[in-house]
């Protein structure tokens, strides 16, 4: 009897005392639970704050159940703390979205830049170029500009010296055969020699490559074919003259017409004059290819 | 225990900053509203029935449901902003490889 009194009082202090561990609400569980996520994944690196505030909402829910069992504001703390714990989830995953999205808007600005920089550098290259391309351009112009004022020097110095026109065979320029020679002779005056000296110098200012024929010319005076040699002989003298003054040799050839090639009457003493010369023909050369 | 008016302006102010958001946009914030609202209309019940201290706890409750549909809209927006950026992005490289820039 005293033994089935003993066992009475132990349930009975069981029951009154509360040792029995009492099962905890469902929100406690669900709490515990939430929390034990967000603590394991991303969010405690990512927001260690809220996950901690998180914890502290747990430990009152806990607190509330240690203290007061499975109340109503145990079930609300538990409630408040899974909250607390999804909340810091949610700003974890913020955070990583905002974290990729400032990657990809880096990587959007650093290709930006790279591109401006190699377009930039493209820039730079062309205008280099262009520059390039103006000097030399430039460099031609005063060139030809040179060339053409050389050119037109030349022929204005000649133009002092003898008669000097254009026609199909190129630039003719006609020495009168008196201020070249005495009658009947073919050894240039010493008159003449000077004037030839002015010739070769604008033959060779004018183009040096170019190729030129020194042409004897007599009035009709006289047998054919001492006037063929007669002319031939001038044009010679004139050629070697010419030669000596510095023009290459390969650039002139020297040939008699005698009396073939008139340009005047030969019945008249002026016109006799006129056919009495000495034409030097410039053929221009070739263009550069 | 008097009423809890405090608390109900919080859970109130709460909701229209999760609304304005555009929390009911969102699934999962629309939901976490949704439970607000609810639990803030049961409090008002509550207190209209003079029980106090259960429209606090429901307040409470209230307030940490719209301050996590707010959350949820915001990550929504970082969401969108994100693939925007990518889009921007993948716009910006083709336009580069359309003018010879980058290759």
């Amino acid at each position: 009897m005293r033994n089935v009194s003993l066992l009475v009082a132990f349930f009975g202090t069981l029951v009154a005392g509360g040792c029995a561990p009492a099962m905890p609400p469902q929100d406690l569980v669900t709490a515990r639970s939430a929390y034990d996520h967000a603590s394991k994944g991303s969010a405690q690196a990512l927001d260690p704050t809220d996950v901690h505030t998180a914890k502290e909402q747990l430990d009152v829910a806990e607190a509330a159940f240690s203290n007061d069992g499975d109340t109503q504001n145990t079930k609300d703390q538990a409630y408040l703390a899974v909250r607390k714990s999804e909340l810091a989830e949610v700003h974890a995953r913020t955070m990583q979205a905002k974290s990729a999205q400032d990657g990809v808007v880096n990587a959007m600005h650093a290709d930006e830049t790279a591109a401006v920089a190699k377009t930039s550098a493209a820039l730079g290259q062309s205008k280099a170029q262009l520059a390039s391309q103006s000097l030399a351009l430039n460099d031609e112009k005063t060139a030809r500009a040179d060339a053409e004022k050389r050119a037109a020097q030349a022929n204005a110095d000649l133009a002092k010296l003898a008669s000097v026109k254009q026609d199909a065979r190129g630039t003719v320029i006609t020495l009168s055969g008196s201020v070249l020679f005495a009658s009947a002779k073919s050894d240039l005056l010493p008159s003449a020699q000077l004037k030839l000296n002015d010739v070769a110098t604008a033959l060779i200012k004018e183009d040096p490559l170019s190729k030129m024929v020194v042409e004897g010319h007599t009035d009709s005076q006289g047998g054919a074919s001492y006037n063929q040699d007669l002319s031939q002989h001038r044009a010679d003298s004139v050629r070697n003259y010419l030669v000596e003054r510095g023009v290459a040799g390969d650039r002139i050839s020297a040939q008699g017409f005698g009396s073939t090639r008139s340009i005047a009457d030969n019945t008249s003493a002026d016109g006799r004059a006129n056919n009495r010369r000495v034409e030097i023909v410039v053929a221009p050369s070739a263009p550069a290819p | 225990m008097p009423p809890p008016t405090e608390r109900l302006a919080d859970a109130q102010s709460a909701e229209r900053s999760a609304r304005e958001l555009g929390a009911n946009d969102v699934p999962a914030a629309q939901l976490s509203l949704k439970l607000a609202e609810e639990q803030t209309a049961q409090a008002q019940k509550a207190v209209a029935d003079g029980n106090n201290e259960r429209a606090d706890g429901l307040l409470l409750r209230a307030k940490a449901d719209a301050e996590l549909a707010i959350a949820e809209a915001r990550e929504k927006g970082a969401d969108v902003n994100g693939q925007r950026a990518v889009q921007a992005a993948d716009a910006q490289k083709s336009t580069n490889a359309v003018q010879g820039a980058v290759k």
